[in-house]
């Protein structure tokens, strides 16, 4: 995207025009999180003691040390919980989405185009209406407050399937015809020749299945209770200032932190799903 | 039906998705709309039907037009603060220049945190006595301290700590919304002697609509599905948006039935509304 040819470079007018208007905004981007980042280092005994500390005065692990260790605050647990769900999830998503992105883009069968729609309309029905039923079905089949009740809803949305059917599409024809002469199936055919062709949509995927599963926090709440399956979000969310103001933000730094490298090493493909994300909606 | 046989293999592909899809999005919705006219109570073995009485409480319900006037002027000030801004800072960073990618990563920083995470930081900033805009009001501008948090400007922050959240989504759409106009319209404006002010107006507007439309009706949708900050920061029970109403009716109170009905309207509406936005703006341009 940076390299689009109508892409101009500003001249220096417009270089000091954009950061007078837009330092301001920088700012206050960033101070708050530079904030919350140095009080995850101050002890809470003197979190709201003055001078104010734009750098923490006496850095200390204990607020961390303390999430690890508290038993009634099972951040630890919290954290690799979120690992798993996240990991899973990811996975799951990718692999299914893929699956019907091919079909739909590549393969021919009768109601394809009726269950292509039906999936597009599904993707603007807001959660209002399906929360309960999905909630009750799930209590049904005895899944409540399991991880898997975090995946198989997710699956149902068929966001990820409409990124990488863009993608499929865009591969020639004439490359899964030579492999056809040679003999290859279906399955290979996807597995082999197209999946590593739509690499960077793959992982422009999983970095949003990843942020999802990562920060989701309202069908969480709803679905898990027992404290020690918890994931972050919802975990952080119970803890509230129970272990002290400098514990509840080493706990939220611990939930940010993975988000935020995930995001700063794949921005570009981050970038270019959003890009693509809003190309299918039009 | 000849080459049925030749076809069945490829239903495999579509398989998983369409199962999921059918459990948990297509047969909810209608089980969604069943549930609405019973009196629907977890623990019964029976569930009772009311046929409409759901929803003509929700229509009497003085609760369920508090939350959803809250919502409403939420989602609209958020629509509105998110799309200007977004659209102002995506014109300015639309060219490369030294720092300009910083600016951009750093814009769309916030939008990789958890709702939890934005609270976390939202309660620190906000608080009246040592938060950081306090500490910034008294102890760097001298001023007087200010009680900002009060249940007037709840609202208010509630919308600010969300725009902070979340501008970097649609700022990032209209970039790549800008960058898809080509260069040789804006050339051959300057020729024809247009301004920036009038290029901006005859060019840029109408050939970003599309891109226009895509950003306010996600926007609408995402925010009129506001959960987290409402629930995390603002007062429980005194429901600030409608979800939270909803999540209070089901998950605290157990009125399923009831709440089913409150799901129902909330989806009746957020869908026409998305539509109406197509619809309204997609008339008076042609593009």
């Amino acid at each position: 995207m940076l390299d689009q040819p109508n892409f101009r470079t500003a001249n220096q007018r417009q270089t000091i025009l954009a950061w007078v208007i837009l330092l301001p905004l920088v700012v206050l981007i960033l101070a708050p999180m530079w904030h919350f980042l140095v009080y995850s280092f101050v002890p809470s005994r003197i979190q709201f003691d003055w001078p104010y500390q734009w750098l923490p005065l006496q850095p200390t692990l204990e607020n961390f040390l303390r999430l690890f260790r508290d038993d009634s605050l099972p951040a630890a647990r919290w954290f690799v919980n979120t690992v798993s769900v996240t990991l899973v999830g990811t996975t799951l998503v990718v692999l299914i989405s893929s699956l019907s992105g091919y079909a739909f883009a590549r393969l021919i069968f009768p109601g394809r185009d009726f269950l292509f729609y039906m999936l597009l309309i599904g993707l603007m029905v807001p959660t209002a209406v399906t929360l309960i039923p999905a909630f009750l079905l799930l209590r049904d089949v005895k899944l409540l407050d399991t991880h898997l009740a975090l995946w198989l809803p997710a699956l149902a949305n068929a966001g990820g399937m409409f990124l990488l059917r863009q993608h499929f599409f865009s591969i020639p024809k004439e490359l899964e015809d030579s492999a056809r002469v040679d003999g290859a199936g279906r399955f290979r055919l996807y597995w082999q020749i197209c999946m590593p062709l739509v690499q960077s949509s793959l992982v422009a995927q999983s970095i949003l299945s990843f942020l999802f599963f990562w920060n989701d926090l309202f069908w969480p709440l709803i679905v898990l209770s027992d404290r020690d399956k918890l994931t972050l979000p919802v975990g952080i969310l119970f803890m509230s200032f129970r272990g002290g103001m400098g514990v509840y933000f080493a706990a939220g730094v611990l939930s940010a932190i993975p988000a935020i490298i995930a995001y700063l090493v794949f921005q570009h493909r981050i970038v270019e799903s959003v890009t693509a994300a809003s190309l299918a909606g039009r | 039906m000849p080459k049925f046989r030749e076809y069945l293999p490829n239903y495999l592909f579509v398989l998983p998705q369409v199962i999921f899809f059918v459990l948990f999005l297509a047969w909810p919705v209608f089980r969604g709309v069943q549930i609405s006219l019973f009196d629907w109570k977890i623990m019964a073995n029976t569930q009772r039907f009311i046929g409409i009485q759901n929803y003509l409480e929700v229509w009497r319900d003085p609760n369920w037009w508090r939350v959803l006037r809250n919502s409403l002027t939420f989602t609209v000030l958020v629509m509105s603060i998110n799309t200007s801004l977004a659209l102002m800072v995506a014109l300015l960073i639309k060219q490369k220049f030294r720092g300009s990618a910083f600016m951009r990563a750093v814009f769309y920083l916030p939008s990789v945190l958890s709702v939890t995470v934005v609270g976390v930081i939202a309660f620190r900033v906000w608080d009246p006595q040592r938060g950081l805009l306090s500490y910034v009001w008294t102890g760097i501008l001298g001023q007087a301290m200010v009680q900002w948090w009060t249940p007037n400007t709840e609202m208010m922050i509630l919308v600010l700590t969300t725009v902070w959240w979340t501008f970097g989504f649609p700022m990032l759409i209209f970039l790549s919304g800008l960058h898809a106009i080509p260069n040789t319209v804006y050339e051959a404006a300057s020729m024809d002697g247009a301004g920036a002010w009038q290029s901006f107006l005859r060019i840029t507007l109408p050939l970003l609509t599309p891109t226009t439309l895509f950003v306010l009706s996600t926007q609408f949708m995402t925010h009129m599905q506001m959960f987290g900050q409402a629930y995390q920061l603002a007062d429980g029970d005194q429901a600030q948006s409608v979800y939270v109403y909803l999540f209070i009716t089901s998950w605290k109170y157990f009125r399923f039935g009831y709440a089913a009905a409150l799901g129902v309207a909330v989806t009746v509406i957020i869908m026409l509304v998305t539509r109406l936005i197509f619809s309204l703006f997609g008339r008076r341009f042609e593009y």
